[in-house]
């Protein structure tokens, strides 16, 4: 089976943990509890009728405390940049993050996603800026790792480009 | 588990498992030929956990974590032959076999030309850094909600501010567009706001009166100021409007109305209305309404008014013609007041009925001695008037002796006393009147055409009442507060039907006869307003003349008749006669000569 490492990434609480854990336990916890270092999990997805193991590492989020090390992002076939819709500095660090990651793993696949849409109206990240965003070439979803919401179409989206950018063994 | 001894512990095998114990790490060495890894020393119990009970003398990749995994697939630096160098693999978490987890890190090192790799479980140091961690996000978390929600206020406020703003601009707008003009007074009476229509009536910049006392700011007059004080400290239900005058280099009169601030209990509103122009209207027509003594807007008495002050500009000698009553004596003391003889004196002669020596020492004086009863040196009119006017009235009733001698005096401007010979001169303005026709006079021979020419070199004629009817309810009002003023009586109005009755007689004793019938309808007044039955009987009972009839003035004839009829009407008595037409005693008795008629 295919497998491919895909990074976490993201500033501090955005729900990075959140999205792995209901992806793959299909479980959600309103208590933050913050991530140091990293922690590895696992799910298989199929698309185009080929099983993919997904490698998900979930990564510390950045903040002054923690700058992510370029040694968790090496060997990356893609990464996930997650924002909180409700934060707007989440959205400069998942920048700052696409450079780190585009610097240490090349050109890879990546998907961002605002997480949060359970609490939309309280969003500061704005339909102009997200518009910005998609005008760079990003791929924006909006989910809700409390809800489920957007999170399976997140990591199989993810998964379709890393099997299209993946030559056919 | 046994672990087999390397090269690493060549010399003591149990110190280097007491050190491997004390830093509860994991020890293995890559083989060189095979790249496996092989256990050192041995390993803690935690390890032995994780792997399980199989043997653990070599790290199986393929059973290792994805992690350390790729950890240990990695080209390290440490293993490419820097010396002393070391690299950490940084925290990471895997699951343990009791359905907990556990934070692992590895270390790369090499000794020598062995590769090594050391595993630490992270404990308790590492569970009190993430705890700090842990609390340090948390923190920045709750900070980050509190400063969104003060922003959020932030903004609310500010959104409430701005709609508080475009409301007030609005509010502005409005009051600027109506013009209302508005000042606010706060609870010490300071301006705190004034409308540009406001700024614009008291004639001032908002910086002369924002902030600053109204009673200060405001050029007001003591009087005004307190009317405006008296206001402001009244109960808003008895509160009535006011007008003040602004002093200052434009005056103006405003009305002030004080209101109290709804949204602020202590803070007044305080409305200005500009009545200059009502004001001056009222003053206009105030003026056009009266002039001097005299009361009257018809447009006979307004062109009336106006000869009266050409006149005065003027120092001719001034003829003045009117029926009586019609005001004679009062027109020629207005030509005075308006002249610049004002301040001298005002001298009125009647000169009817008087003999011809009587009237010539009143007008001219006389010597001791002069006649019999000249006691004294007596100076004349013309002397006493010295500097300002001397009005004559009747001048067609003197006698011809008296008409020449002061067509002299009005030709030298001297006068002789009687019994002196020598002239004296003087400065007098002569203002005549008559009820003649005096060009009649003249024809008839009665009156000296010189005299005439002499003395009306200015003309005012006077129009009957009955050609001015407009003016009676003015006159009669004017009259009514005059006459209560006096009697102390306490009359408000003239009923609609007493007016009708006054407004159509046919006044042939013109203005004089009206005060009478005023004052003879106060005398028997009893209510608050005069009703027809208070008026004299014969304005009662006369025919209604239609007010736009003009009166044509009766021939001696009908005069005679009407003469015999007050006589009659007053049974025989001469001053009731005379007052029922509206005449003086002195005019009646003239009349009754010159109609030939026999009192008795």
């Amino acid at each position: 089976m295919m497998q491919k490492k895909v990074c976490m990434l993201g500033g501090f609480a955005v729900g990075k943990t959140s999205l792995v854990r209901r992806f793959v336990s299909n479980v959600f916890s309103d208590h933050y509890h913050t991530t140091i270092g990293v922690t590895v999990e696992k799910k298989s997805v199929t698309v185009d009728d080929r099983d993919i193991m997904l490698v998900l590492w979930d990564l510390y989020g950045e903040d002054e405390f923690q700058r992510v090390r370029d040694s968790y992002l090496r060997g990356s076939s893609g990464y996930i940049l997650v924002m909180d819709g409700t934060r707007k500095a989440t959205l400069d660090t998942a920048l700052a993050l696409q450079q780190t990651a585009l610097r240490t793993v090349g050109t890879v696949p990546f998907i961002s996603i605002i997480n949060k849409a359970d609490v939309r109206s309280e969003w500061e990240i704005d339909e102009r800026t997200i518009e910005q965003l998609r005008a760079q070439g990003w791929t924006v979803l909006f989910g809700s790792a409390k809800l489920g919401q957007g999170v399976e179409e997140l990591f199989v989206a993810l998964a379709t480009q890393l099997v299209h950018a993946a030559p056919i063994p | 588990m046994k672990s087999r001894p390397g090269n690493l512990a060549p010399h003591n095998e149990s110190l280097f498992n007491a050190v491997l114990s004390t830093l509860d790490m994991v020890v293995f060495e890559c083989e060189e030929d095979s790249s496996e890894f092989r256990l050192q020393g041995l390993p803690p119990e935690w390890w032995r956990a994780w792997v399980g009970p199989a043997d653990c003398t070599m790290l199986d990749l393929g059973r290792c974590s994805p992690f350390l995994q790729e950890y240990l697939t990695s080209a390290h630096l440490a293993w490419a032959g820097t010396p002393g160098a070391t690299e950490k693999s940084g925290p990471w978490t895997e699951p343990d076999r009791q359905g907990g987890s556990m934070t692992l890190e590895a270390t790369a090192l090499a000794i020598g030309s062995k590769k090594l790799v050391l595993i630490e479980r992270l404990g308790s140091g590492f569970k009190e850094m993430g705890t700090i961690v842990q609390r340090a996000r948390e923190r920045m978390l709750a900070e980050e909600r509190t400063a969104k929600a003060y922003r959020k206020t932030e903004t609310h406020l500010i959104s409430k501010l701005e709609v508080s703003e475009r409301t007030k601009d609005d509010a502005l707008a409005l009051l600027q567009h109506l013009g209302l003009a508005a000042l606010v007074l706060d609870e010490r009476g300071h301006i705190t706001f004034a409308s540009d229509r406001g700024l614009e009536i008291l004639g001032m910049t908002a910086e002369a009166v924002i902030g600053r006392e109204w009673e200060q700011a405001l050029p007001l007059p003591e009087h005004d100021r307190m009317a405006i004080r008296e206001l402001i400290n009244t109960a808003s239900d008895r509160r009535k409007a006011c007008v003040v005058g602004i002093e200052g280099p434009r005056p103006s009169w405003v009305e002030i109305e004080v209101h109290g601030d709804p949204c602020h209990p202590g803070r007044h509103i305080v409305i200005v209305h500009d009545r200059t122009e009502l004001h001056t209207l009222r003053r206009v027509l105030n003026e056009q309404a009266s002039f001097h003594d005299l009361v009257g807007k018809s447009p006979a008495m307004l062109r009336t008014y106006q000869l009266v002050r050409d006149v005065a500009q003027v120092d001719s000698t001034v003829l003045i013609e009117g029926e009586t009553g019609t005001g004679k004596e009062l027109i020629a003391r207005a030509i005075h007041s308006c002249s610049s003889r004002k301040h001298k004196p005002f001298i009125a002669a009647n000169c009817a009925g008087l003999t011809d020596s009587i009237l010539t020492s009143q007008l001219f004086g006389h010597k001791r001695g002069a006649f019999t009863g000249a006691v004294n040196d007596q100076q004349g009119l013309f002397e006493a008037a010295e500097g300002g006017t001397l009005f004559l009235d009747e001048i067609g009733d003197i006698p011809q002796q008296v008409q020449t001698a002061l067509l002299r005096v009005l030709q030298e401007k001297e006068i002789t006393r009687l019994g002196e010979a020598k002239p004296r001169k003087i400065d007098v303005r002569v203002v005549a009147a008559t009820h003649h026709n005096l060009s009649e006079d003249v024809v008839r021979g009665s009156f000296r055409a010189d005299l005439l020419y002499r003395i009306r070199i200015a003309r005012v004629q006077l129009s009957p009442l009955r050609e001015r009817r407009e003016d009676i309810p003015l006159l009669a009002q004017s009259f009514l507060g005059q006459i209560c003023t006096a009697t102390g009586k306490t009359i408000e109005r003239l009923n609609p039907d007493t007016l009708r009755l006054l407004m159509s007689h046919a006044w042939p004793g013109n203005v004089r006869e009206l005060k009478s019938a005023i004052e003879f309808a106060v005398i028997s007044c009893k209510t608050k307003e005069v009703l027809p039955i208070d008026l004299p009987p014969e304005i009662i009972s006369a025919p209604v003349v239609p007010s736009s009839s003009v009166w044509i003035p009766l021939p001696n004839r009908d005069e005679k008749s009407r003469f015999l009829a007050a006589l009659s009407d007053a049974k025989g008595n001469r001053t009731e006669a005379a007052r029922r037409l509206g005449v003086s005693r002195a005019t009646f008795y003239r009349r009754l000569v010159e109609l030939d008629i026999d009192p008795r």
